[in-house]
């Protein structure tokens, strides 16, 4: 919750032109007609072990094929992106976070070492509120200010097998809170993560980290895994470009156990721990002198979660699941302590009506305590809350013509002790013309609840100017006070996509939308008035949070993959989005506090993949990001690469460097703590398989 | 809910590219298959496995050029310019099935093994057809296009296939 902004105006002058970012795309489409020449394919020793096999050997080998994910795309009518382990492992990714900078609409800007903001279609914000997060099910989303608190977000990367990322509103399956979008993250089953992995490594930025996990079998039909992790992130650069102090560490183990994978029945058990320290530069306020300080200061989290999921097939078209975990953080910061419980129950039961309809329906409760310590600068009141959601959904998908159109209708009634009632209906059409083509279309309406802050904070911010004329420091306070009359935030989203495969080794998905928003949280300023802090004379100006934004926004998400050849890949993504709000107040804070301007209007990211002979595999991935002018972040082109070498079928060196266009480049504005400029680094990393 | 557990060592689940797959189960359709007499020049020809697509599928099959089925070695060709004539397998893929139905009409007697992957090749006339069952490889035998291609199909391939006649 940002309470004033003041900005940071060093200015990076970039290097680069436009006419590069079109030089690029154009490549991309024009080499659309050039056949590959052929080179020595890395597979060939792996064929060579498969062609050894009898007939019944061969029919028992695991066939990995994109088209699994490829059929669950085409038939989504929602613009889904879906980040695979390969993705993952190619792109040199360390975090969760930086992943999702290759999907389309989603805008991912790192504000220092430690911290993200992340959000998709707009609305962009350290806290920015509108994404719904889940790790295998279990939301990652705060309540205390309505989002991720990605710094806390993090699992074994090797152990994720896919990232689901669907923007727009995915309310209906998944309740309030997923306005812009859902983002899904599954980890393997631990039947896929047997033996021993052991990955470590170290760079200039990544400073070093390791992780290790094994995995092993419990009696004839389970499988478990555990796995503990390590690392140790650098400092990023300040505006002086010295050493910005917001450098972290963090330790994390967890495991997770798979029981009957194979059955009628199976059982999934999943636990972590974690322990992380964060460091940043934070402006504080206090009531005594001197009110105004820019400090150091260190956060510290540390939390663990369980969870528990029965699936069961009462026959080939009704299966059922439980789910239900336990999830506690605390969150230690000088601006405030947060401690939190959380325990979710949660059903779903999907089954066929009749051949014509699938149907889902499911229940879910859960209930959130937490403990809130104040400082001067951000807290609430009660400093205490037990809230309850309780939740109902159903949906049908009705085959109006079979194989080549299909409706679906979702309805999702929830209870929640912030607004009540809430209602998020939404309508979906899937037409398949042919095999190559698909186009859907859907309405949705979603609600984004006030967070604890937006209702029962209270917040102060001392601001000293100096006095006119020698008469001494003149000290105002900007107090914000929360609304615990809030309604929650309205969507209404009109959303069209379009998916063509021209070919087998060519595929485009393209998204547009059209978004109502209403009732957006802002605030509205009230009448100043005189006070007294201990001994000085004080003018406060409050601000009051209200629903009393409302406005559009509208874009164009367009996903492209080619396998050009079959050693080199090319996937491509890019971004437009444009919003437009307005208040009606005459309040002149409500602009950044409703976050426009926060985000980019164009967004392009390409990756290229290239198997090399001799086992070696080279990624280049090229980002480009528009300026954010209202909070004067430049436009910023970079570039990763990573190669990659296999000696042996379980060993593989890799070496990573990040950011190589610029030493360093801003890409956020301040919020509660000053941003920090990414830097460029290399690091290299050693995975080795037993 | 876990009563006594004995953790025994893990074990490896094989798995490997689609593509890569396919084209070891081509090389070992081969070794079950006999050419009608007068297919193949003299003892020293090659087994000719034609590709109707050039590009996706080429890289795997790299792998399995020049290995030897009974004595015979197995080259690599395209369809398109050459024509079908000088084939013994004939492979389709996904990305080609726009022509299928006037291709396996004009190779349906010669003595040529045609082998698909797109759902419904098998009874569209096609000989052998790959199908993916959860995430393992399989195939079906079309006996009916099999007899009138005039090629001999061992019974230890055709106990492993799923059998298929053709449409009615």
């Amino acid at each position: 919750m940002r309470l004033l902004r003041m900005w940071y105006c060093k200015r990076k002058l970039s290097v680069f032109s436009p006419s590069a970012l079109i030089v690029v795309t154009f490549l991309f489409f024009a080499m659309a007609s050039v056949s590959s020449a052929g080179i020595q394919v890395q597979t060939r020793e792996d064929t060579n072990k498969l062609t050894e096999l009898s007939l019944e050997e061969l029919m028992n080998v695991e066939v990995v094929s994109a088209s699994k994910t490829a059929e669950k795309i085409s038939e989504t009518s929602a613009a889904i992106f879906v980040i695979t382990q390969d993705d993952i492992r190619r792109s040199g990714v360390t975090s969760i976070p930086e992943a999702l900078r290759m999907v389309p609409g989603m805008e991912v800007a790192r504000i220092d070492a430690n911290k993200w903001a992340i959000s998709a279609r707009g609305f962009n914000d350290r806290f920015a509120n509108k994404l719904l997060v889940l790790i295998d099910g279990r939301s990652v989303y705060s309540p205390f200010f309505s989002g991720v608190f990605w710094d806390a977000q993090d699992t074994m990367l090797e152990d994720i097998d896919r990232i689901e990322v669907i923007r727009g509103p995915g309310s209906a399956l998944w309740g309030a809170n997923a306005v812009n979008g859902v983002i899904n993250i599954i980890t393997k089953n631990a039947k896929e993560t047997q033996g021993g992995l052991v990955t470590t490594g170290f760079g200039s930025e990544e400073r070093g980290f390791g992780g290790v996990r094994y995995g092993g079998k419990i009696g004839p039909a389970g499988y478990y895994r555990i796995y503990g992790k390590y690392f140790d992130r650098d400092a990023y650069a300040n505006s002086q470009d010295h050493n910005a102090n917001d450098g972290w560490s963090s330790f994390r183990s967890g495991f997770r156990a798979d029981f009957g994978s194979s059955r009628q029945s199976s059982m999934t058990l999943q636990g972590d721990v974690y322990s992380g320290s964060a460091d940043q530069s934070i402006e504080i306020s206090s009531p005594t002198p001197p009110y105004q300080d820019l400090v150091n200061a260190e956060t510290v989290t540390s939390g663990g979660n369980i969870m528990a999921s029965w699936k069961h097939s009462f026959s080939n078209t009704s299966q059922m699941k439980i789910q239900s975990y336990f999830d506690r953080t605390e969150r230690k910061d000088i601006l405030a302590r947060e401690d939190r419980n959380t325990f979710d129950v949660d059903l779903q039961h999907s089954f066929s009506l009749n051949e014509r309809q699938k149907c889902i329906w499911g229940l879910g409760y859960r209930v959130t305590g937490d403990d809130i310590r104040n400082s001067y600068t951000l807290g609430v009141d009660p400093s205490s809350r037990v809230d309850n959601l309780y939740s109902a959904f159903i949906q049908d998908e009705i085959s109006l013509i079979p194989k080549i159109l299909r409706q679906t209708v979702g309805l999702k009634f929830e209870h929640n002790d912030y607004t009540g009632f809430e209602v998020q209906p939404t309508v979906r059409l899937l037409w398949t013309p042919d095999t190559k083509n698909t186009i859907w279309a859907a309405i949705s309406r979603a609600v984004r609840t006030p967070s604890r802050v937006e209702s029962d904070g209270i917040g102060n911010n001392t601001i000293v100017s100096p006095g006119l004329q020698g008469s001494g420091d003149q000290l105002a306070v900007v107090k914000f006070i929360g609304n615990d009359t809030l309604s929650s935030e309205k969507l209404i989203a009109y959303e069209l996509g379009y998916r063509v495969q021209p070919s087998r080794n060519l595929f485009f998905d393209l998204a547009l939308f059209y978004n109502r928003y209403d009732e957006i949280i802002a605030t509205t300023s009230g009448t100043p008035y005189a006070a007294l802090l201990p001994g000085m004379p004080v003018l406060v100006f409050p601000y009051v949070a209200a629903n009393n934004v409302s406005g559009q926004s509208h874009g164009l998400e367009l996903a492209a993959d080619w396998s050009v050849s079959d050693w080199w890949r090319l996937q491509f993504a890019y971004t437009y989005l444009v919003m437009q709000l307005d208040s009606g107040d005459d309040n002149p804070y409500w602009e950044y506090q409703a976050k426009t301007g926060t985000s980019p209007e164009h967004q392009v990211s390409l990756r290229s993949g290239m198997n090399l002979g001799h086992n070696l595999q080279l990624d280049l991935w090229l980002r480009y990001v528009d300026g954010l002018k209202r909070i004067e972040v430049d436009r910023y082109m970079t570039m990763d690469l990573r190669l990659s070498w296999k000696p042996e079928k379980n060993v593989e060196f890799a070496i990573v460097g990040q950011n190589l266009f610029n030493p360093n480049h801003y890409e956020f504005g301040e919020d509660i703590s000053l941003p920090t400029k990414v830097q460029r680094g290399v690091y290299g990393k050693v995975t080795w398989q037993f | 809910m876990l009563a006594s557990c004995f953790f025994s060592p893990p074990a490896h689940a094989l798995s490997a590219p689609e593509y890569e797959v396919k084209a070891a189960f081509l090389y070992n359709f081969a070794k079950f298959i006999e050419w009608p007499p007068g297919t193949f020049h003299d003892e020293n020809s090659p087994i000719n496995l034609c590709l109707t697509d050039g590009s996706s599928f080429r890289g795997a099959l790299e792998a399995i050029q020049g290995k030897t089925v009974k004595g015979r070695k197995i080259a690599i060709r395209t369809a398109g310019t050459d024509g079908t004539a000088a084939c013994q397998i004939l492979f389709i893929p996904s990305s080609d099935m726009t022509q299928v139905g006037e291709i396996l009409d004009s190779v349906k007697s010669r003595g040529i093994l045609t082998v698909g992957e797109e759902k419904g090749f098998a009874q569209l006339g096609g000989i052998i057809s790959f199908v993916l069952i959860g995430n393992k490889i399989s195939f079906e035998i079309n006996i009916d296009a099999a007899k009138r291609s005039g090629l001999e199909i061992s019974s230890q391939l055709l106990k492993l296939a799923i059998i298929v006649r053709d449409k009615p």
